[in-house]
């Protein structure tokens, strides 16, 4: 599975949720003749810093009304990514060699650089089609289908939405379902949990196809408190299953006194990991629980949009998020967006920075950063503005960073010392166009 | 709903009373006195410059004028955006041959008991509510026509 | 996650209870105004919701329908 974990069930339901924001789509207060296609497009670039994770992508989608209120919407997302991401292994003071997902090849890490496995140049294609309409004189229901597909990672999905109004549509109710069916094929072939890292050539520890199910329940209320107010809450289930493993992933083996990693022995004339690694391993299911709430806040203009979501999973791990974001307008043609976002997650149960020689194999180990304990910010700004044929065009820009750590309790001997945990800055840069 | 003519004064002080909003602004907008049009089928129509079914609505009103004046028919549309500029914008785009009128504090659409925009009232000859219709769906024009015809062949009783 | 079950479940049943909030049919022109929808952007949530997903741990949680100009 590409280092992006491709999903596309948030994508998925996002769009097909997005097309369900009953009859307020196209209500800009300046009516013209509405035109039959609605066309929304960006470009984005994503970059971390270093050698890490760069990313373009162009999307596009275009929704077409039909008469009373039914709506097609098809979309297209095109993704390029480049660029080195954290292997799992922690940084030494010597250097260090790894074979390749692939097995064909190796590459090797300097003393004190932390390993970043460059191999991810993958393009994604995915397309997402839903259909919604009116159902009665108080109800909607929207169906979509999404697929995604990279150079390892397939994605099939379908969603449905059934939505009611009450109260003379000040609250609104809704139930959405989301199935996914993804099948992996990683490059090389998807390793055994816990498999050692083997000399280039040498497959023998390599698993077929993979697949991964997907299941996600929403359920929300949406409700106008007064004029100027409305709110929302939901709550999701999702339930994953299948291989749920991140197949590029690896845990240095260490010497259970000094935290360094054990050496490991090559044949002359082979090419092979310096050191011991071993193949991550995850559960293969996963059930997380959120609950969401947001509210938007007219004031003489100016729109304050607050969300806040808490999220709980089986995999031990909590997170809060917190996004604000503030529409100040200029005129009646222009606005500024600045946005804050705050996150915080702890540590997935069976996150580990390393695998001590010296203990029992635990039943299931990653030093994926992603399931590790880490907060984030993200601050950026946004301009908008109405073009002269009365379409609209807008920027951001924004600043993410990750600062983690690693639960003191797993650090040994010579790892104390060290920074370990992969902190992230990235940016994000997204040019908007609808017409 | 009857308009009740009689008991017009006391529902405009209770809906004044109800209408937070009234308490700083001037005097509600325009009234509207249907005896004025005793004899004639008045088709009350509320609409706004933010309500996306007004624009299909409103050429099938034209068309209605165009095809029933001369019986009689009647057509009036009660704006209730906050601000005349907007419904302004709305009818250079959608111009109306129909006669408009200004309801900004929503004391008209609360004297009707309005349930949802746009909401349309077909008034008979005698000053009785015949139909009302909550919306307005292309596919239903033919439904909301019938409504209209009814009207204009109701004998007025004496 | 018990909690968090019921602490939603409470959540939606206490709004479902809000029959008498809300606002007159006609007086929706702030609700019917794009940046007061409860996604403004779908590109730019469907954009954040990827990005999240790829670097956190989280993903989804949000958006549905509601809010506008309640018409038709």
């Amino acid at each position: 599975m590409s280092q992006k974990e491709t999903h596309s069930i948030s994508v998925a339901l996002a769009a097909a949720t997005c097309t369900l924001l009953g009859s307020g789509i196209s209500a800009t207060v300046d009516a013209q003749e509405e035109p039959a296609w609605d066309f929304n497009t960006s470009l984005l670039y994503y970059g971390e810093d270093g050698d890490r994770v760069k990313d373009f992508s162009v999307s596009a989608i275009a929704r077409r009304m039909f008469i009373d209120d039914r709506y097609l919407t098809l979309g297209l997302t095109i993704d390029g990514l480049t660029g080195a991401t954290p292997s799992g292994a922690i940084r030494q003071d010597v250097a260090q060699t790894f074979t390749r997902p692939s097995g064909n090849a190796a590459y090797s890490v300097a003393a004190g650089v932390l390993p970043l496995d460059d191999t991810f140049k993958d393009t994604r294609l995915a397309l997402t089609a839903g259909w919604q309409q009116p159902v009665g004189d108080t109800s909607q229901v929207s169906v979509g289908a999404s697929a995604s597909k990279e150079y390892d990672y397939l994605h099939l999905g379908v969603n449905a939405k059934f939505a009611r109004d009450f109260n003379q549509r000040n609250t609104t109710v809704s139930a959405g379902i989301a199935l996914s069916m993804d099948s992996l094929d990683p490059v090389g072939g998807a390793p055994a949990p816990f498999s050692p890292m083997l000399d280039v050539g040498d497959t023998s520890n390599r698993l077929g196809d993979q697949d991964k199910d997907v299941l996600d329940i929403v359920l929300g209320v949406s409700q106008v408190i007064s004029r100027d107010l409305v709110v929302q809450a939901n709550y999701s289930y999702s339930k994953s299953d299948g291989y749920l493993t991140d197949p590029y992933k690896v845990l240095s083996l260490v010497d259970g006194t000094s935290g360094d990693t054990l050496l490991r022995s090559i044949a002359p004339g082979v090419d092979g990991p310096s050191h011991q690694f071993l193949f991550e391993s995850r559960p293969g299911e996963r059930t997380k629980h959120s609950i969401f709430g947001q509210a938007k806040y007219y004031m003489n203009g100016k729109v304050l949009d607050a969300s806040y979501r808490y999220m709980s999973d089986d995999w031990e791990i909590d997170s809060h998020t917190v996004d604000l974001r503030y529409r100040i307008p200029f005129g009646a043609n222009r606005y500024l967006e600045p946005h804050l976002r705050f996150y915080t997650q702890t540590d997935a149960e069976f996150y580990r920075l390393s695998i001590p020689d010296s203990l029992p194999l635990p039943g299931h180990a990653s030093a994926d950063y992603r399931l590790g304990n880490f907060d984030a910010i993200t601050a950026g700004l946004k301009y908008g503005w109405r073009t002269r044929n009365d379409n609209e065009m807008s920027v951001r820009i924004e600043g993410y960073r990750q600062t983690g750590s690693v639960p003191a309790d797993q650090l040994i001997g010579n790892q104390v010392s060290r920074d370990n945990f992969p902190d992230l800055n990235a940016i994000i840069v997204q040019f908007g166009y609808r017409f | 709903m009857r308009p009740l003519l009689p008991k017009k004064a006391i529902l405009m002080i209770w809906a004044f009373a109800l209408c937070p909003i009234a308490w700083s602004e001037t005097p509600p907008g325009e009234d509207l006195d249907l005896a004025d049009y005793t004899g004639k089928v008045v088709v009350v129509d509320f609409w706004a410059s933010w309500c996306v079914p007004c624009r299909r609505s409103f050429p099938w009103l034209n068309s209605m004028n165009d095809r029933y004046a001369k019986d009689g028919l009647v057509i009036i549309g009660i704006n209730v955006d906050r601000e005349r500029e907007s419904a302004a914008e709305f009818l250079q785009d959608f111009p109306a041959d129909f006669e408009i009128r200004y309801d900004k504090n929503g004391v008209l659409a609360k004297r009707f008991d309005v349930q949802g925009m746009p909401s349309s009232f077909v008034i008979g000859r005698d000053g009785q509510t015949r139909a009302r219709h909550l919306g307005f769906k292309v596919r239903r024009q033919d439904e909301y026509e019938a409504a209209i015809i009814a009207a204009l062949q109701q004998e007025v009783a004496e | 996650m018990k909690r968090t079950v019921g602490v939603g479940a409470m959540t939606i049943l206490l709004c479902t209870g809000c029959s008498s909030m809300g606002v007159e049919p006609w007086e929706r022109d702030v609700l019917a105004k794009q940046e007061m929808q409860l996604t403004t952007d779908e590109i730019e949530a469907a954009t954040d919701d990827h990005i999240y997903f790829s670097k956190e741990a989280s993903s989804g949680g949000r958006g549905f329908g509601g809010g506008g100009c309640g018409c038709n």
